[in-house]
């Protein structure tokens, strides 16, 4: 009887050490993804493509760019902030410090090779791919305060943050296809800006809910900071009305195929759906993974609709 | 030329990584310069490979010219790299910067203006094939081109030392550093003289490549920037203008050449009147000082208000091949110290004087008064007081005697006449003694503490026969001498307050013999450590070092038949 029993527990330890190690594997990719940034990148490339896909630009390397100067901004920001953010998101913070130097040199590579990619396309696309980075410089790091007294970290100003960051993704996001495409901008192409913008603006709020209590402390001003959780949550509501009236006027003069229409509305409903949550939950950081990922639902839905 | 494209982006690649390592590490000593320098490698390399790009005559001229930012922001960064790096940032402020930046200026102003005049010329030519080229130069051209190659030099010589340091760490940093500019300063060299079969475009971007992952190496391998030799020639400066001793520099002819805060505190005037100066003229009794060592009695400086006396020290200085080149001298403030020697020299006059006739006064006076047991015990009380004079007076010679360094003595001599004192003064006890069977010597000064650690092991022996063994033992370059007897041990009370070192009104021992061995002990270089005697007593050891003999003591112990004639 024992006998034929024992194998039966040594399959039971057996899946269960399986499981452990899925787990355990699972785990590390789960803060590898969301920790290093890279769910980001997956982000951005999408956000190209659909920029790509909505002004019929010819595939081309900017996707690859996009991606590395992600990975590049990203990293180097929480590897910057991993002292600051231990407050807000100790097992990130954690995790950044673990890995600190094999982040940064990673992160400092990425640059590297985007920068040498973007030559590829000339002037304009080596300008857009720099951009990211210069306005990291002037947004994040402690560079701008230390030439003067008077002038602070962007990061620090409300709205300025925020607005900084969504230019410069807008500005990447759109410019570098068009650039490698050395295609000139187009009305339709100031509608995906727009979108772009508002889009990372937003998406740029949400997690900073979370960081309010941090953010106060060392002297960040955002949305939720000055005007509190609730009304933080009524202004981005307002924001995305704005964009989807917007997106719906660019459709009826023409400047939106319906598949892009459709994608960024259905992606805002998503994206009201995700700030419905503001307020009502503390998992700031799902929330704002979970924002970020509307970019693969509008793809998905222009994808679907438009090839 | 089809190479040099692919090798352009590399570089390009390789040295903006670099760059962002480079810029992440400030405010590290050099890291902004190094930023600085591969972001000019990256401008340079860019512009090549749009000048290669281009179609139009007008735009290759363009990125040419544009091109001449990075060339110059190169040399000018890497000195300032090597000024902060080596820890000569008072060299790197904005002035400096601004200073070493004009050639570069003009130079970007020159190239700018190309077209209106031939200082900086580039000129277009047509080859066979059809191919555009351009060729460079002009008096600026060369002028800029020597510019940059002193910068290098100069830089260069600065990380010199490093290549010499005797950390690996720095050694490699230096050696890192120094390939990493040699690199492309060789290629550039090569191209000038046109060696190089690549046309009239400039490689030298390429080369930088090979610099970038250099630095990338030296940044992520050999902590270049995480681990910087900058605050140690700062700190030696430091430590030499914080020291609390005077110190003046003078050089070979006695000019002073530096001075430290403390000296010109001492010598009451300013680093500018008296750097430069005859040494004579600034330092009083300059020409009683000798050439080397201590001056002999001390120096008085100041004014009729009253001076401050120091000691002076004179130390040669020599260079790498032992060449004098000059010497310092230092003012060692004694006034706290001679005070303090003035205050001990006053009670020892009351221990030694006072005290005995005070004393001999109550005693002649009892005797006149009666001679019962009362009188006998205010006797007994008046030796008594006579003896914490003494043991008073033995505690300051010991604090003269270590001032003046103990003058070696034979340890076996010593323990001897320490022996024979207790043998005379309690004839009832029974002291055997084991003598070192080596002829060594120890600090004279230590007398009273053998005398003080036999007199205690005899007195508090309430025995008939009191008991105690002298052992020694040489361990390496050190000796134990170990005082072992069978009374009641010491008290632990007493013991404490030996281990605490302080006294109060409250908590104190009961005098201060055991106060004179510690001090003896430790003013000897040495300890003294307590335990207790089987079955019942204590074992008090004395752990202090051998010193070298003198002469004088050498002779005297020579004469002794069962002593060895052994040095150490």
């Amino acid at each position: 009887m024992s006998n034929e029993s024992y194998p039966a527990s040594a399959s039971a330890d057996g899946i269960g050490r399986l499981q452990h190690a899925v787990s355990e594997r699972y785990g590390r990719l789960k803060d590898l993804l969301v920790y290093s940034s890279l769910y980001l990148v997956v982000v951005a490339v999408a956000e190209v493509l659909t920029a790509m896909v909505a002004l019929s630009l010819p595939l081309s390397l900017a996707p690859v760019v996009v991606g590395l100067v992600t990975f590049a901004v990203y990293v180097g920001d929480r590897v910057a902030d991993a002292d600051t953010d231990e407050l807000s998101n100790p097992d990130q913070s954690a995790f950044v410090r673990r890995h600190g130097r094999t982040l940064s040199t990673l992160s400092a590579a990425a640059y590297g090779l985007a920068l040498a990619l973007s030559l590829t396309a000339g002037p304009l696309a080596l300008a857009i791919t720099l951009l990211p980075g210069a306005f990291w410089v002037l947004y994040a790091s402690d560079w701008l305060p230390s030439v003067g007294a008077r002038l602070t970290r962007l990061k620090d100003v409300l709205l300025v943050n925020s607005g900084v960051v969504a230019g410069a993704w807008a500005v990447a996001l759109l410019g570098l296809p068009l650039a490698f495409a050395g295609a000139a901008p187009t009305a339709t192409a100031a509608v995906v800006f727009t979108y772009f913008f508002v889009d990372t603006f937003v998406n740029t709020e949400i997690p900073n809910v979370g960081d309010r209590h941090a953010d106060a402390a060392i002297g960040v001003s955002t949305l939720p900071v000055v005007f509190g959780v609730a009304r933080t949550r009524r202004i981005l509501y307002a924001v995305e009305a704005s964009l989807g009236v917007f997106v719906a006027w660019a459709f009826f003069e023409g400047l939106l195929s319906a598949a892009l229409a459709g994608g960024v509305l259905a992606g805002l409903a998503y994206t009201l759906a995700v700030t419905a949550f503001v307020g009502r939950t503390e998992a700031y950081s799902r929330l704002a993974i979970a924002g970020e990922l509307k970019a693969l639902v509008v793809l998905a839905v222009v994808l679907a609709f438009g090839v | 030329m089809n190479l040099l494209v692919p090798l352009l982006f590399v570089s390009v690649a390789v040295g903006a990584a670099a760059a962002v390592l480079a810029w992440r590490e400030r405010p590290e000593p050099g890291a902004t310069p190094l930023a600085g320098l591969l972001l000019g490698q990256c401008v340079w390399s860019v512009s090549i490979v749009f000048q290669l790009q281009a179609t139009g005559v007008a735009s290759k001229l363009f990125w040419l010219r544009f091109s001449w930012v990075g060339v110059v922001i190169i040399p000018v960064a890497w000195l300032l790299f090597a000024l902060e790096y080596t820890g000569r940032d008072q060299f790197a402020r904005p002035r400096y910067v601004v200073l070493l930046s004009l050639v570069p200026a003009v130079t970007v102003l020159l190239a700018a203006t190309g077209g209106f005049h031939d200082l900086l010329y580039a000129r277009v030519y047509t080859t066979a094939s059809g191919a555009v080229e351009i060729r460079e130069g002009g008096l600026w051209y060369w002028f800029i081109a020597g510019y940059t190659y002193l910068l290098g030099l100069s830089g260069v010589i600065l990380l010199v030392d490093l290549l010499a340091s005797e950390a690996v760490t720095f050694r490699s940093q230096g050696i890192a550093l120094v390939v990493g500019l040699l690199a492309p300063w060789v290629t550039n060299a090569l191209f000038i003289v046109g060696v190089l079969p690549v046309g009239a475009v400039d490689p030298t971007p390429v080369a930088f490549s090979l610099s970038g992952v250099i630095y990338l190496g030296a940044l992520t391998r050999f902590r270049l920037l995480g681990t910087s030799p900058a605050p140690k020639k700062r700190a030696r400066q430091f430590l030499f203008d914080r020291m609390q001793e005077g110190a003046v520099v003078v050089d070979i002819n006695d000019h002073i050449v530096d001075i430290n805060d403390s000296g010109i505190d001492i010598l009451g005037v300013t680093a500018s009147e008296v750097l430069g100066s005859p040494a004579g003229t600034v330092i009083p009794e300059y020409e009683r000082f000798p050439e080397e060592g201590a001056l002999s009695g001390h120096l008085t400086v100041g004014d009729a208000s009253g001076g401050h006396p120091y000691d002076v020290t004179v130390t040669g200085i020599t260079n790498v091949r032992g060449v004098p080149i000059g010497r310092v001298v230092t003012f060692h403030d004694i006034s706290k110290h001679l005070r303090q020697q003035q205050r001990l020299e006053v009670l020892n006059r009351i221990l030694r004087h006072n005290i005995r006739t005070e004393t001999n006064v109550i005693h002649g006076y009892v005797d006149r008064f009666a001679d019962d047991e009362d009188a006998r015990v205010v006797k007994r009380r008046a030796l008594r007081i006579e003896e914490i004079g003494r043991k008073g007076r033995e505690a300051i010679e010991l604090f003269d005697e270590g001032r003046e360094d103990g003058e070696p003595k034979p340890l076996a001599r010593l323990l001897e006449r320490c022996v024979d004192g207790v043998r005379e003064s309690h004839p009832e006890a029974v002291v055997d003694c084991d003598l070192p069977e080596e002829d060594v010597a120890v600090a004279g000064l230590l007398t009273p503490v053998f005398s003080n650690v036999l007199a205690n092991a005899v007195e508090h022996n309430p025995c008939d026969r009191p008991r105690v063994r002298v052992t020694t033992r040489i361990e390496g370059d050190r000796v134990l001498v170990s005082v072992a007897d069978d009374g009641p041990g010491i008290d632990d009370y007493e013991l404490q307050v030996l281990e605490e070192g302080t006294e109060s009104a409250l908590v104190h021992g009961s005098g201060l013999g055991l106060w004179i061995v510690k001090w003896g002990a430790e003013i000897a270089g040495g300890d003294v450590r307590f335990a207790e005697n089987d079955p019942t007593g204590s074992v008090v050891t004395v752990e202090v070092p051998l010193l070298d003999r003198s002469a004088d003591d050498r002779s005297v112990a020579n004469g002794r038949p069962s002593d060895g004639d052994r040095l150490r």
